[in-house]
């Protein structure tokens, strides 16, 4: 499985003319995709089966439920884009480009939902019988814009049928400049966008069943692809620049938003585990992505956070049970040993080469496992009770505000987790300002420089040991701090889990590829990527035995093809432009470059 | 008693597996600077490919004396070939690339190549039964067991062959040609790709000898025994000096005795009387990693500096 394939040689087909790649007259293509997007929408209103035994009851005529709705915004996207491709006044921002890419993956994103959803119910109910006529129904009108949008005229003449079907998906080399638009509009764009922004992200955490986080990822990475190609995350990233400041409350308001959605502590509780993988990922993507350096054991330093806070929490299990530090204290000694580990580590084998980092860590990593494991007053002194781990971890409990309690705040009623949650979103902040204040400064460039090239930085006066100590220190007491509050949500601490590789997040594996696959570089990418990597194996049980091999081979093939990951850092990537080094910019591929052997170093 | 020969002998026979291992990160390092942290999974499937050979090629009761060597070829071919085949189609295509991208292409096959062996081959979801040689022998107030002689004899064989290969033949001395200058040696009309293969695949055999060392020395395997054992003898490269074979099988050595005796003795010492012990040895180990980076970054035998950018 360790192979990775590049593209297959695609069978030579003739050049198709002005045509679309479904011979029928292209004056048909757009009103297929409007009525089709329509007759999708429409048929969610019908029961597709007959029995509520598939999950989501889409047995009821009348109105949508559980898949269907995904299909009737699928449905209602496609009209859409197909009334702002006829130009339609109100609507023609959705194409700035005037191009058909967005179209046909928003088509696509529609008919998979849509098939997906009618083969899940064949196959769990065992035959087509199982489908009511509205079933048949929805398959066949989801079929009717894919067919439109493959029926539009070519934009370019593709040579044969893959490049012709890559340049249908292809982003427009040049997007026109977005109108002057008032600040008032922005803010209320920004606004707009967070609000949608939360509404599907709370979707997703909601989902029930992982039929429909199937179906639900189907439409938002088709939903997301199509605004991609059609401009509009270009224009939207020009829009938070522009307003930077307004953009990053709306993001924080839509964060503290999101317990007082959830109705069920139990949604809460995943957006926390989602937060500290979260933190804990862009703790280490100033380790990896900004200084370069590879930490393949970053989860031990959550894991002396943990204990640091369990010992000192006043559980009757811990060695001082006795203690009990308030947790402003708590939290800062968590750190501060996360940050003595981090300088032991780093300073023997931060003055040699990257590669030496790499296997301490990993060793550091195990090592930190087995101790933990060891220390339980019979094979090793007795400091954290072994395997057992140290369990009863009390609740937090800040100026008399109590974290084990349901508190009601203002007609919502907010559980357990939704007060870890609202911690968490403090701490992450935190780490966000840590993040972008570091960058942007001094030693920020200094670890950029240090990461593109250690002799030329050093020539420039950067004293390379230093800052990239500073740099594995404050990503290993970050993560101490986060460590110091997962320890209080998941009641106890044991060793298993601060380990390489294993099937539930956080380990080190699962925290590399969150920040590899985001982007490393970036605030939003290990974000993302954790919250993807979290989202996907609880979701999808069936996965949780694959996850690890997918994730081997995920960044295998990252690395081969997008070593930026899904969110590109755009200064990053221009700086790559030149070098054609670890970013490549999407025009170019590495299998357009010949091979060239490293010089001699 | 005196158990000391005892442990000696036995941090030895530990040494040499990870001495044998340690060749396949120290040739891969001397010719490329590239860590090849999926080394340890490659140990790993070398195992696997030897114990497919022994269940389902063999008859039932073949004669050890067959069935060795024929588990040897199968674990041989297998790790050569996943060796190899990693070199090609994960490592070559980022050779030029920032070092970061080879790293962590190197994790994703670590994590993959477990992952395949624990899901899809029978029964590896814990640790499989591997034949043995437990007849044990005693010489002097040492016991040794027939896989103890098979590790002695196959870590004697290999590494004078391989010393033999690199130092008179026309591919070993191409090796050390492209080991000390890639670019001159390729101006000298060497196939730099060729040798780096060759590199890959000389390190899977050793590889695959050690696990079928290891296999008949503690008569079982399972999917994640490569981590800690590719972990260790990584560390041995690094403490004899990376890049050189013969540091490689020193560094082994010492590591195997430093980590036995440290088990064996170390709760002697007042003050330490709870860290002894087998469940303590990696600590061990792998504080011998930091105190040889402290002290001595550039290995027993190693001459160059270690911190090239």
């Amino acid at each position: 499985m360790t192979e990775t394939t590049t593209t297959p040689p695609a069978d030579r087909a003739p050049a198709p003319a002005a045509r679309g790649l479904v011979p029928l007259p292209p004056a048909t293509a757009l009103p297929l995709l409007l009525a089709g997007g329509i007759a999708t929408a429409a048929s969610t209103f019908l029961a597709w089966t007959w029995t509520a035994e598939f999950p989501g009851d889409l047995t009821v005529s009348g109105y949508p439920g559980g898949l269907q709705w995904l299909t009737f915004t699928a449905g209602l996207l496609t009209a859409l884009f197909a009334l702002s491709a006829y130009r339609v006044r109100g609507l023609r921002w959705l194409t700035p480009a005037g191009n058909h890419a967005p179209l046909l993956l928003v088509a696509v994103g529609g008919f998979g939902t849509t098939w997906y959803t009618v083969l899940a119910i064949t196959i769990k109910l065992g035959g087509l019988a199982n489908l009511e006529p509205g079933g048949f129904i929805a398959a066949v009108a989801s079929l009717v814009p894919l067919v439109g949008a493959l029926a539009l005229p070519a934009e370019h003449r593709g040579e044969d049928l893959a490049t012709a079907l890559g340049k249908r998906i292809a982003k427009p080399d040049r997007i026109p400049a977005a109108e002057a638009t008032t600040p008032w509009v922005q803010r209320a764009a920004i606004t707009a966008v967070a609000v949608v922004g939360l509404i599907v992200f709370t979707y997703g955490i909601d989902t029930e069943y992982g039929e429909l986080f199937i179906g639900y990822l189907i439409v938002v990475v088709f939903t997301i692809w199509a605004l991609h190609t059609a401009g509009l995350l270009d224009r939207f990233s020009q829009l938070l620049a522009g307003n930077r400041s307004f953009a990053l409350a709306m993001g924080f308001l839509a964060a503290i938003a999101f317990p007082f959605t959830q109705t069920d502590d139990h949604y809460a509780n995943i957006g926390v585990n989602i937060l500290i993988f979260g933190t804990v990922a862009l703790g280490l993507n100033i380790v990896v992505g900004l200084a370069g350096l590879l930490d393949l054991g970053y989860v031990a330093f959550l894991g002396v956070g943990a204990y640091t806070a369990a010992l000192v929490s006043g559980s009757e299990f811990s060695k001082f049970s006795g203690v009990q530090f308030p947790f402003w204290a708590a939290a800062l000694s968590g750190a501060a040993a996360s940050l003595i580990f981090g300088v032991l580590i780093g300073a023997p084998t931060l003055r040699l080469r990257g590669d030496y980092l790499a296997i301490v860590t990993l060793g550091f990593g195990e090592i930190f496992r087995i101790a933990v494991n060891n220390m339980d007053g019979d094979s090793g002194p007795d400091i954290t009770n072994g395997p057992n781990g140290i369990p009863s971890i009390p609740d937090l409990s800040f100026l008399g505000f109590n974290f084990g309690e349901a508190h009601d705040v203002g007609g919502f009623t907010l559980g357990r987790f939704a007060n870890y949650y609202l911690l968490m979103v403090l701490i992450m902040a935190l780490v966000v300002l840590v993040y972008t204040r570091a960058a942007d400064s001094r030693i920020g460039r200094s670890w950029i420089a240090i990461r593109e090239d250690e002799t030329a930085a050093t020539a420039m006066g950067i004293n390379g040991f230093r800052v990239k100590l500073v740099a594995f220190a404050l990503g290993a007491s970050l993560a101490g701090l986060a460590g110091t509050v997962s320890a209080h949500v998941t009641y106890s601490v044991v060793p298993n889990p601060y380990q390489f590789a294993g099937s539930t997040p956080p380990n080190s594996a699962f925290l590399l590829a969150a920040v590899v696959l985001g982007g490393m570089g970036t605030v939003a990418g290990p974000l993302l990527g954790a919250a993807l990597l979290y989202l996907l194996p609880e979701k999808l049980v069936f996965l949780q035995d694959k996850s690890l091999l997918a994730f081997g081979v995920a960044l295998i093939l990252l690395m081969r093809f997008r070593p930026e990951g899904i969110i590109a850092n755009r200064r990053r990537q221009l700086e790559f432009h030149e070098t054609g080094q670890l970013d490549v910019p999407d025009t170019t591929t590495l299998t357009d470059e010949p091979a060239v052997t490293k010089a001699g170093t | 008693m005196n158990t000391l020969p005892q442990q000696l002998a036995n941090g030895l026979l530990l040494g040499s597996m990870y001495g044998l291992i340690a060749i396949g990160y120290t040739m891969v390092y001397g010719i490329v600077q590239l860590i090849n942290f999926a080394h340890g999974e490659i140990f790993m499937t070398g195992a696997f490919g030897a114990l497919t050979v022994y269940l389902y090629i063999l008859p039932d009761g073949t004669n050890m004396l067959v069935a060795v060597p024929l588990m040897l070829i199968g674990g041989a071919i297998v790790a050569v070939l996943i060796a190899v085949g990693a070199e090609r189609f994960a490592y070559r295509p980022l050779r030029g690339a920032p070092r970061l991208a080879p790293l962590i292409t190197a994790i994703g096959l670590s994590l993959a190549l477990q992952e395949v062996v624990r899901n899809f081959y029978p029964g590896a979801d814990r640790a499989r039964a591997f034949p043995g040689l437990d007849a044990t022998h005693d010489i002097g107030s040492v016991t040794i067991k027939d896989a103890d002689i098979f590790l002695i004899l196959a870590a004697i064989v290999c590494m004078s062959g391989l010393a033999w290969f690199v130092r008179k033949s026309r591919t070993g001395r191409a090796m050390q040609a492209t080991a000390q200058d890639p670019d001159t040696a390729q101006l000298m009309g060497i196939d730099t790709n060729r040798i780096i293969v060759v590199a890959f695949a000389i390190g899977g055999f050793f590889a695959a000898v050690a696990a079928v060392a290891y296999g008949l020395k503690y008569g079982n395997v399972d999917y994640r025994m490569g981590f800690l054992m590719g972990l260790k003898a990584f560390t041995a490269a690094v403490l004899g000096g990376i890049g050189n074979i013969y540091g490689a099988m020193l560094g082994g050595i010492v590591l195997g005795i430093a980590e036995t005796l440290a088990s064996a003795y170390i709760d002697e010492i007042p003050g330490m009387q709870q860290l002894g012990g087998q469940s303590w040895a990696n600590v061990w180990a792998f504080c011998l990693l930091i105190l040889v980076l402290l002290f001595r970054p550039q290995g027993l035998l190693g001459e160059r500096v270690a911190d090239r950018a």
